[in-house]
């Protein structure tokens, strides 16, 4: 319960913190198919669980601010598209094979928001080379307590343990029980 | 407000050394004002916590205040009433265009460097609590021959004060165990006992756990010899709970020592700032800045005279004096010389010899960091941020000829040196090898699975070794004045003059190569590696092309030293000013030497001695 009630007040605080990142009104209930389409992606392009991306209780609810942050981009209709098919799709190489580069991009980017919280400009992914080091905006503070780059390193986000004093000295836990079967 | 009321101490500044002589003298009756130049003390540390966490650069300053960008550039310090330095302004100079971070652009960096030598790295924070708020937590004695330099190794002087040796007034050890009760230090006197350095009494707290990655370490260096010293891995002494203490919880292992503990298990002087104010005999007026020590009749401070504002980059709102039987001035080793400096209309208080500002060093810092063979995972990226280090070295007959230093074990992988996780990770994202991880023909863009375990591979085998570098206290680096650049309000910014000096150098020549030695013995590959146009390096050997990068520990030392006479010192043991004796001056500026431990533990012994000194003379 603990965690719940830490994480409850962490999203709160977000919800009133997150002026930085462009996010457009919430979901409405129409919307739902293609949430699930977008969790699907999320899967197939970050190798996480789909219900540890979004578990059935879910009081931070990341998987919106990611999905609200990848619909404003003007290709997230076609890559809902190329997913579904027919044939349906997958594999997330699917969009990787694409000719369109903001198609790749904006993939690329799904993968940086559930991995880092942050989202990068398409345009810095564009560059040949890209810019040294590559710019991200943090989506948001929520978003960055929930990043699975620190998880896939069977850690947690600095600042934002969820674990208990000594922790540090025993062997992490096995990495599928953090991230599902990999 | 009342401008002409008056108190018994007056305090500049709310840092450790401020709070812990607030708290002691308030305890004892004492009426007492604390001016703090920066923002008042919140009521939690949230506000804190959303900065930190939404971030992009999450350097020690970043939850704090004042803003360190505005409109997406970095704050011009030049619009800030009380203006702080950060990281992100060691960037490489270019005298012909804009470059973000210039080390040496006044418009981006608040320190005025544009004629040192080379970049002082270390920051500090304007705020109540201080820059203790975006400290470590290690709390490390001195050992007994830091205090002697001159008469044990003939380089540099003496303190005017002894660990455990001389007349019971001039021993430090009773300080020592005073300070570690305030700031609640967690260690175990047996693995402390070392160099020379002894114990009356245990630890308040248990030592902290070592992680994975120390017991890797120290498995792996076992009977490894340098100097004729055996290199042990021992646990850190902490300020931070392996108990609940002072109404705090126990550590959770959030890995954010630097810049923030979001559960407050790690001191901060907001927690003695607290108990101060809650005496009833302390006051604190915030974003107050002194700007005039005034100087009487028999040669008596008589007033500090002060600034207020109400926006950080709004205008003066008030300017006024307060008076006292007693002035102390806490604020840090760069503003405290700034402060005695431009005091009596620039010519200086606290200054017959000349000395303020000179002296200033710090740990320059050698980072350098490997990877564990594949299939030997190390486990980084949990547990405070460091738990362990390798203190053998921190002394020895090597101190005639080079620097010693202390090696820190890092436990947040390779943060510190690259910035990682994200560096690693955008590079197997994005087909890049800027971690230079990703170093196959053609780089990697990796997806699905592949990503998940890619990532599990390179990030659970990082690991960095710190080592903090005794600077040789020089003259030459010296804080003084800028003729040029002001800040908001108008007051002369801190103009900076800085370099190694050669014994310096060889010690961080000494520290490569002991880092190299440990990686080799763990069987890692190392990745330490400069950047060409970084300016906070120096090549070494002299000609070789070869460079050394440094890093600032945020260990500023040195500018108002204490001595044992007038003539080769700014303080007296007490911290006393030797031209002003109502003018007391603490912090870490008073050390004559620098040593090898991170300065908050010695500072606050040194300052709960002065306090004691100071309500025996108001009696």
């Amino acid at each position: 319960m603990t965690v719940i009630t830490r994480r409850t007040v962490l999203a709160g605080a977000a919800a009133t913190a997150v002026g930085a990142a462009n996010v457009p009104a919430p979901a409405r209930a129409d919307d739902q198919a293609d949430m699930d389409a977008f969790l699907d992606i999320s899967f197939a392009l970050t190798g996480i669980a789909k219900d540890k991306l979004a578990p059935f209780l879910d009081p931070v609810d990341i998987r919106q601010v990611y999905f609200d942050q990848a619909r404003h981009n003007p290709k997230f209709n076609d890559l809902l598209k190329i997913w579904r098919g027919p044939p349906q799709a997958t594999n997330a190489s699917v969009f990787f094979d694409q000719p369109d580069a903001e198609i790749r991009y904006l993939a690329r980017n799904i993968i940086i928001a559930w991995y880092l919280g942050a989202w990068c400009d398409p345009a810095d992914l564009a560059a040949n080379p890209p810019p040294d080091p590559l710019p991200y905006t943090i989506l948001s503070p929520a978003a960055y307590t929930q990043g699975w780059a620190w998880r896939v390193a069977q850690a947690h986000p600095m600042g934002y343990s969820e674990l208990r004093f000594g922790y540090w000295s025993n062997q992490p836990f096995a990495l599928s029980l953090l991230i599902g079967g990999v | 407000m009342c401008a002409d009321r008056t108190f018994d101490v007056v305090i500049v500044g709310s840092g450790i050394a401020g709070a812990l002589i607030a708290k002691k003298l308030g305890l004892a009756g004492r009426k007492v004002l604390i001016l703090e130049a920066g923002a008042k003390m919140p009521p939690d540390i949230n506000g804190y916590m959303q900065r930190f966490y939404s971030s992009n650069a999450k350097v020690p300053e970043s939850p704090y205040t004042p803003e360190l960008f505005t409109e997406g550039k970095l704050t011009n310090p030049g619009t800030v009433n009380a203006g702080r330095p950060t990281v992100l302004t060691l960037k490489p100079h270019d005298e012909n265009k804009f470059q973000f971070g210039d080390w040496k652009d006044p418009n981006q960096a608040y320190l005025i460097q544009k004629d040192s030598t080379l970049p002082f790295a270390s920051t500090y924070e304007r705020i109540n609590g201080g820059t203790v708020r975006h400290g470590l937590g290690t709390s490390l004695r001195f050992v007994p021959k830091d205090f002697e330099m001159q008469t044990r190794y003939g380089r540099f002087v003496d303190w005017p004060l002894r660990y455990d040796t001389g007349p019971a007034d001039t021993r430090l050890r009773g300080w020592y165990e005073e300070a570690e009760k305030e700031i609640g230090v967690s260690a175990d006197v047996k693995d402390q006992e070392y160099l020379g350095i002894t114990f009356d009494h245990p630890y308040p707290m248990p030592a902290i756990p070592l992680s994975l990655v120390d017991t890797t370490i120290a498995a792996g260096i076992s009977g490894m010899k340098r100097d004729d010293a055996e290199l042990k891995v021992r646990s850190t002494p902490a300020g931070r709970n392996s108990q609940p203490y002072q109404d705090r919880r126990v550590c959770a292992g959030n890995t954010n020592c630097i810049p923030i503990c979001p559960i407050q298990a790690k001191y901060d002087p907001s927690v003695t700032l607290a108990a101060a104010l809650r005496t009833g005999n302390v006051e604190i007026w915030y974003r107050t800045v002194a700007c005039d020590v005034v100087v009487g009749e028999n040669n008596r401070v008589s007033e500090i005279k002060y600034l207020q504002y109400d926006d950080d980059t709004g205008p003066r709102t008030n300017a006024g004096s307060v008076s006292a039987k007693v002035y102390v001035v806490a604020a840090h080793a760069i503003e405290t010389p700034r402060l005695l400096l431009m005091s009596m209309d620039r010519k200086g208080v606290a200054n017959s010899t000349g000395l303020v500002g000179k002296n200033l060093m710090d740990h320059p810092l050698y980072l350098a960091w490997a990877l564990m063979p594949e299939g030997k995972p190390i486990f980084p990226y949990r547990g405070p941020l460091s738990t362990a280090g390798i203190e053998d070295l921190r002394d020895g007959a090597f101190r005639r000829e080079r620097a010693a230093f202390r090696i820190e074990i890092g436990n947040e992988g390779w943060n510190f040196p690259i910035g990682d996780p994200y560096t690693t990770t955008l590079d197997f994202i994005n087909g890049l090898n800027r971690s230079r991880l990703n170093d196959g023909p053609k780089p990697q863009a990796l997806f699905g699975a592949d990503l998940a375990k890619k990532l599990n591979g390179v990030l659970t085998r990082q690991f960095r070794l710190g080592f903090l570098v005794e600077q040789s206290p020089e003259e030459s680096n010296r804080v003084t004045l800028s003729a040029e650049f002001t800040d908001r309000l108008g007051l002369a910014r801190p103009k900076i003059a800085y370099n190694l000096s050669e014994y310096t150098k060889k010690g961080m020549a000494e520290a490569k190569a002991v880092a190299s030695a440990i990686f080799e013995r763990l069987g890692a590959t190392e990745f330490t590696k400069e950047k060409k146009d970084d300016p906070t390096q120096f090549e070494w050997p002299t000609g070789s092309g070869q460079l050394i990068k440094y890093y600032g520990s945020g260990h500023i030392v040195g500018t108002y030293r204490m001595g044992t006479d007038k003539s080769n010192s700014v303080v007296n043991a007490d911290q006393r000013s030797w031209d002003h004796d109502n003018l007391y001056l603490v912090g870490s500026g008073t050390f004559p030497t620098v040593a090898t431990a991170n300065p908050t533990l010695t500072l606050a012994a040194l300052t709960l001695r002065t306090a004691e000194k100071i309500e025996k003379a108001l009696n």
